[in-house]
């Protein structure tokens, strides 16, 4: 079990070609933590903004009639891959886990295993 | 007082916040003494909830000066149904927004601080244009809350 600094750390630099990593509280839109980011790259500023993803997803799907869950989101940009992994484990409804990773860098694949590991370690 | 030109450019910025951020049901700019400078608040009585938020500036000001947190930046509040934020913009103006539950905070924080800020221009750069009216015997007291006395205490 590793707490939220601790898990956003291990993702930080673990996970080849990541620039930034947040846990965000999607009911709220507001960040629990950030780690990486930058001037250019305002980690509260994609929190707010994912959450409009990852709610709009959730909107469609039920007026779509589809009852399942998301386990991830990928966003593919030019540049960088935007990688959603919404937490599941026991009583941690309303949050998910945001990947910024470079994708000249990344692999994809070993990326979402080791997201997937570090979000099923992760207690709030 | 704010010349009309700038009370349609803040009325514009409120508009504009309005149609960005969805889920804000009302907008308001009015000055530190509670007075509204430009509203878009459907359904709401603007000037009631102007003076209520110079009310509440009043105490989070002395709030943040008794514990030594520096000068107003906002202010929120949540109800059953929603949320009242409120932030500072420049040096005599505050802007409050009406949210409803669902609301995006983050979002909420970062189009409030921004739209704060640029109604904070527009309002303190048309004061300094302006002439500063002789302060005669109806002119509003100044307020004290710079040098706040010491806490009220309650009789025990």
């Amino acid at each position: 079990m590793a707490n939220t600094e601790a898990s956003l750390k291990e993702a930080m630099s673990s996970i080849e070609g990541t620039t930034g990593v947040a846990l965000v509280d999607y009911t709220s839109g507001m960040a629990l933590g950030t780690l990486g980011g930058g001037k250019d790259f305002n980690l509260e500023v994609a929190a707010a903004g994912n959450t409009d993803v990852v709610r709009a997803k959730l909107r469609t799907m039920e007026h779509l009639g589809i009852k399942d869950e998301i386990e991830d989101i990928l966003i593919t940009l030019g540049t960088q891959y935007h990688l959603i992994r919404l937490l599941k484990t026991r009583g941690n409804n309303g949050l998910f886990l945001y990947l910024v990773l470079d994708s000249g860098r990344a692999n994809l694949a070993m990326a979402r295993h080791q997201l997937k590991k570090i979000e099923a370690d992760l207690e709030i | 007082m704010v010349p009309e030109a700038e009370v349609q450019d803040v009325l514009a910025e409120l508009q504009r916040l309005r149609a960005r951020v969805p889920l804000l049901s009302g907008a308001l700019a009015a000055s530190t003494d509670g007075l509204v400078l430009a509203h878009d608040t459907p359904g709401v009585e603007a000037e009631g909830v102007a003076a209520l938020t110079a009310a509440a500036l009043g105490v989070s000001i002395r709030m943040t000066d008794a514990t030594g947190r520096g000068g107003f930046r906002e202010l929120l509040v949540r109800g059953e149904t929603g949320y009242i934020a409120t932030y500072a913009a420049g040096s005599s103006a505050v802007l409050t927004l009406l949210a409803e539950d669902r609301i995006n905070v983050g979002r909420l924080h970062l189009e409030g601080r921004r739209s704060g800020s640029r109604i904070g221009e527009l309002v303190d750069a048309a004061l300094e244009r302006a002439p500063q009216p002789a302060p005669g015997p109806r002119a509003p007291v100044p307020r004290t809350a710079h040098q706040p006395g010491p806490l009220p205490h309650r009789p025990t």
